[in-house]
């Protein structure tokens, strides 16, 4: 009998239901499908971080019509300047860094976010500190500026983009990334021809009241957008989230400061 | 390739399909099939597990104690899924997003722990490996035509080229929304087994009851 | 020739061994038409009753006749109404070309106007219903070798009766070969389906084109003019606001108002439920059931109450009368085929469907109207009620006979 392999030998010629056996097959598995599981994930780690950036980059584009077939995604973004605003006061803080600020854990902290009593968007909290995004002009000045929104519709919270032209007035479009709501129906938030529609309009009339709104019929065309045929609980969500979040508990007050410099 | 393993490979397809013969993996039939490149992406992820899984527990299977064969089996599959996850979400992102956890949920899926269970604890691991292969390409298969049919008629493209213009962009299909929900998968896989089963006489199974025939009076 | 002479001289070639055996079914079709069949069956539905499977289909179409006059008669009104009050100058439309051409004109104060302009919309939908539904039975009939039967006419007459006056045709032919194919003839053929094909016809375009079967735009067809039902407007203002736009609860007990063509007057409805309570077609155990379940549950939600929500407030009475609950009612659960066929089960069979009607319309925020997936509800569940109750009375027989 070979010495030099006979801890194979031994190994294999162990009954296969014994005891020993069993515990020493169950536990070179688990080490080896451990390792191969933890390699994985270590590895791949940095490519999937990149491309959920990437992913929210490219929804920041879409809302501000710069993203086509093509772009170069980063180059774009780097225009793009990530900003932290305390809702609250309505000015800009630098207590975050907005490169690691994560808005959605944020939003659930309690010591970040305020539980809220009046809550047409139905988000149940909402957070202080809020990431936004100024585009700026070669020569510097704002050309857009770019809010997060989210709020519930039918089925699911919607999550989405509000870009403002730099009179921070008018609307420059609207764009969800993340929703559920009934294919054909809500789901047509994401139909071209229905966001096109936000394009021009108004938030504020000339004294400062918050005028937008989504609905089925309205007398004023700058601040009226159509609801969806069918989708009445969506648009109202719709409705409700974009009035929540440009009114006063959202980014009213932070715009009237930019507005006059004081942010 | 032999004669048999040609037939491993082959009979999955159509003649022992795990969805339309052994009604098997429905959940992720219904739930991925919306879009051609999701339920593409899909199968190929199937593909590759109940392959691969059915190679590596082919290979250990003189070494797998009775005892605990089953979570042998589980953690070899969950390990080659969660591989799986992994690369697709660093590779695919915008599909990984849409299949979700359904990837992860292959690992509960029938027809890869059946293969296990049923072909490769006792075949030689090239058997096995086909035999997994054929399985999981009869899955895809079917998922294909599923998601064919659904892409094609609930949002007018295939593989997210507008082939029907649909109304809201100007054109003139109107999009059927009923095909875009998960139930809509039922008709389709109800109406495909119907059709193969009419083809393939042999896969219809036999009558639980007796219809009543007509009397003179 | 005598036409029974004529049909037993051709006869023999659509039996076995003829020519034409496979068309057997045709044949049988048209030669019941002018006669009675000489053959009957054993299995369900009548085989718990005298009455044949012919006349049962026939009364119901009969009892649907006033459902039908008033669907001409308020589609007609609707549309000629909202025509005038738009006040559009050049109106376009064949359905127009042709009432003027005839001098019928688009008055809405003229019974005949109203009632031809409704018939233009009406016959297109219920002509499409039938060839494109009756092809589909004709197919497997001929397939299957099975008679082609009575019931179809009362599927395709509901079924035209479920739909708005506006749904594209195209879209009327899908509904009906969908429910006849998926719901009826996959399973086996009329007396085998487990639920009502009408109804699974209408759900399948309910869910397929949500666009054209809901919302404000579709009840009148007239290009942008939009109004909302009553169930519509309750949902989202409270049955009290109703008044402010003109309905009282007596317009929608006769149907002045936006609705599917036969759902609207149920007045109409309890015409034909009247008839179909007297020749002993409808059960009155479901109806009772049905009637109980919905009071029941509305008026324990009117009594919970809810701030947000206007439908908790909603009394039985008014559920009685909007949307389509009357007619599927009368028309839909009472149904035998789908139905429970205990007598104890179908009280239970029409309490479940009445309190999944309010359940859908009041607590879920998605779907306005809940007759039609209750009622497809209740079918599902008619076997299981039928089982259990079967079940209670072998238990019970059981300790009567030790």
């Amino acid at each position: 009998m070979s010495n030099s392999n006979n801890i194979f030998v031994k190994f294999k010629n162990m009954p296969v239901d014994g005891m020993v056996k069993t515990i020493i097959v169950a536990t070179t598995l688990c080490f080896i499908c451990s390792m191969v599981v933890s390699f994985a994930a270590v590895n791949l780690k940095s490519k999937q971080d990149v491309n959920k950036a990437l992913d929210k980059q490219k929804n920041i584009l879409q809302v501000a019509g710069k993203y086509y077939d093509g772009v170069n995604i980063q180059e774009t973004f780097s225009s793009f300047e990530p900003l932290i605003v305390d809702i609250e006061n309505g000015k800009f803080t630098n207590k975050f860094d907005p490169l690691i600020f994560d808005d959605k854990k944020a939003a659930q902290d309690p010591l970040l976010s305020v539980a809220l009593k009046d809550d047409p968007a139905s988000i149940g909290r909402r957070a202080n500190f809020v990431t936004i995004y100024l585009l700026k002009n070669n020569d510097g000045s704002l050309d857009k500026i770019i809010l997060p929104v989210h709020g519930y519709g039918l089925w699911s919270t919607l999550y989405g983009f509000i870009a403002l032209e730099n009179n921070l007035n008018d609307i420059f479009g609207l764009q969800f990334y993340q929703h559920a709501e009934t294919p054909g129906l809500g789901a047509e938030v994401d139909n071209p021809k229905w966001k096109a529609q936000w394009k021009g309009k108004k938030l504020n009339n000339e004294k400062g009241d918050l005028m937008i709104q989504v609905a089925k019929t309205s007398k004023n065309k700058d601040y009226h957008i159509d609801a969806l045929a069918g989708a009445t609980l969506t648009s109202n969500g719709v409705n409700n989230l974009v009035k929540f979040w440009m009114g006063k508990s959202g980014f009213k007050k932070f715009l009237k400061n930019l507005k006059s410099g004081e942010a | 390739m032999s004669q048999t393993r040609k037939q491993l490979l082959i009979d999955p397809l159509v003649d022992n399909n795990p969805i339309t013969l052994q009604v098997l993996g429905i959940c992720s039939a219904l739930a991925v099939t919306s879009s051609l490149n999701v339920a593409f992406v899909m199968s190929l992820a199937v593909i590759a597990v109940t392959g691969f899984s059915s190679l590596f527990i082919s290979m250990l299977r003189n070494y797998i104690p009775n005892s605990i064969r089953i979570i042998v089996q589980m953690v070899i599959i969950a390990s080659l899924v969660i591989l799986v996850d992994q690369i697709i979400k660093a590779y695919a992102y915008e599909i990984s997003k849409t299949l979700s956890v359904f990837v992860g949920l292959i690992i509960t899926n029938c027809i890869v722990m059946g293969r296990a269970e049923a072909f490769a604890m006792k075949n030689t691991p090239v058997d096995s490996f086909i035999d997994g292969v054929g399985n999981g390409l009869g899955y895809g298969l079917l998922l294909m035509c599923v998601g064919v049919f659904r892409e094609l008629f609930g949002s007018g493209s295939l593989f997210g080229i507008t082939i029907l213009d649909p109304v809201s962009n100007g054109g003139w299909y109107v999009p059927n929304g009923l095909l875009l929900l998960p139930p809509s998968a039922f008709f389709i896989i109800g109406f495909l087994i119907w059709g193969i089963r009419s083809w393939k006489k042999s896969q219809v199974e036999a009558r639980e009851y007796k219809i009543q025939t007509l009397e003179v009076h | 020739m005598s036409i029974r002479s004529y049909f037993s001289s051709i006869e023999p070639h659509f039996e076995k061994g003829g020519k034409f055996q496979k068309y057997y079914p045709i044949f049988e079709m048209i030669e019941t038409i002018f006669f009675t069949s000489n053959t009957v069956t054993k299995a369900a539905p009548h085989a718990r009753s005298f009455v044949d499977m012919k006349r049962i289909m026939t009364y119901v179409v009969i009892s649907t006749i006033p459902c039908v006059l008033w669907a001409l008669y308020n589609t007609g009104f609707q549309t000629n109404s909202a025509l005038s009050s738009l006040d559009i100058k050049e109106i376009s439309g064949w359905r127009i070309h042709l009432l003027q051409l005839t001098g019928l004109g688009i008055d809405p104060t003229s019974l005949v106007s109203n009632v031809s302009h409704g018939l233009l919309y009406f016959l297109p939908i219920y002509i499409t219903t039938l060839v494109a539904g009756g092809l589909c039975e004709v197919i497997f009939a001929t397939v299957r070798g099975h008679e082609v039967n009575e019931g179809f006419l009362v599927s395709s007459m509901l079924f035209a009766l479920t739909l708005p006056a506006s749904t594209p045709l195209w879209q009327v032919a899908l509904g009906i070969a969908f429910g006849v194919v998926v719901a009826k003839e996959v399973f086996g053929g009329t007396g085998k389906n487990f639920l009502n094909p009408a109804l699974t016809g209408r759900a399948f375009l309910y869910f397929a084109y949500p666009a054209y079967m809901s919302g404000d735009s579709i009840w009148t067809p007239v290009d942008g003019f939009s109004g909302a039902t009553s169930l519509g407007l309750s949902a989202s203002e409270g049955y009290e606001s109703l008044s402010n736009y003109g309905i009282t609860w007596t317009d929608a007990f006769l149907g002045t108002i936006q609705g599917s063509l036969g759902e609207t007057s149920t007045l109409a409805i309890a015409i034909g439920l009247c008839f179909l309570l007297l020749t002993k077609i409808a059960n009155y155990r479901m109806i009772v059931g049905c009637l109980f379940g919905m009071i029941a549950f509305s008026s324990f939600l009117n009594w919970i109450g809810s701030d947000t929500n206007p439908m908790f407030s909603m009394p039985w009475y008014w559920h009685l009368v909007v949307g389509s609950y009357a007619f599927g009612l009368v028309f839909m659960v009472t149904e035998p085929v789908s139905g429970s066929h205990t007598n104890l089960g179908r009280y239970i069979y029409g309490g479940l469907i009445g309190f999944m009607v309010v359940m859908i319309r009041v607590l879920n925020p998605a779907f306005p109207e809940g007759m039609m997936l209750a009622i497809l509800f209740g079918n599902i569940f008619a076997p299981l009620i039928d089982h259990f109750v079967v079940m209670a009375n072998i238990k019970r027989r059981a300790i009567f006979n030790v």
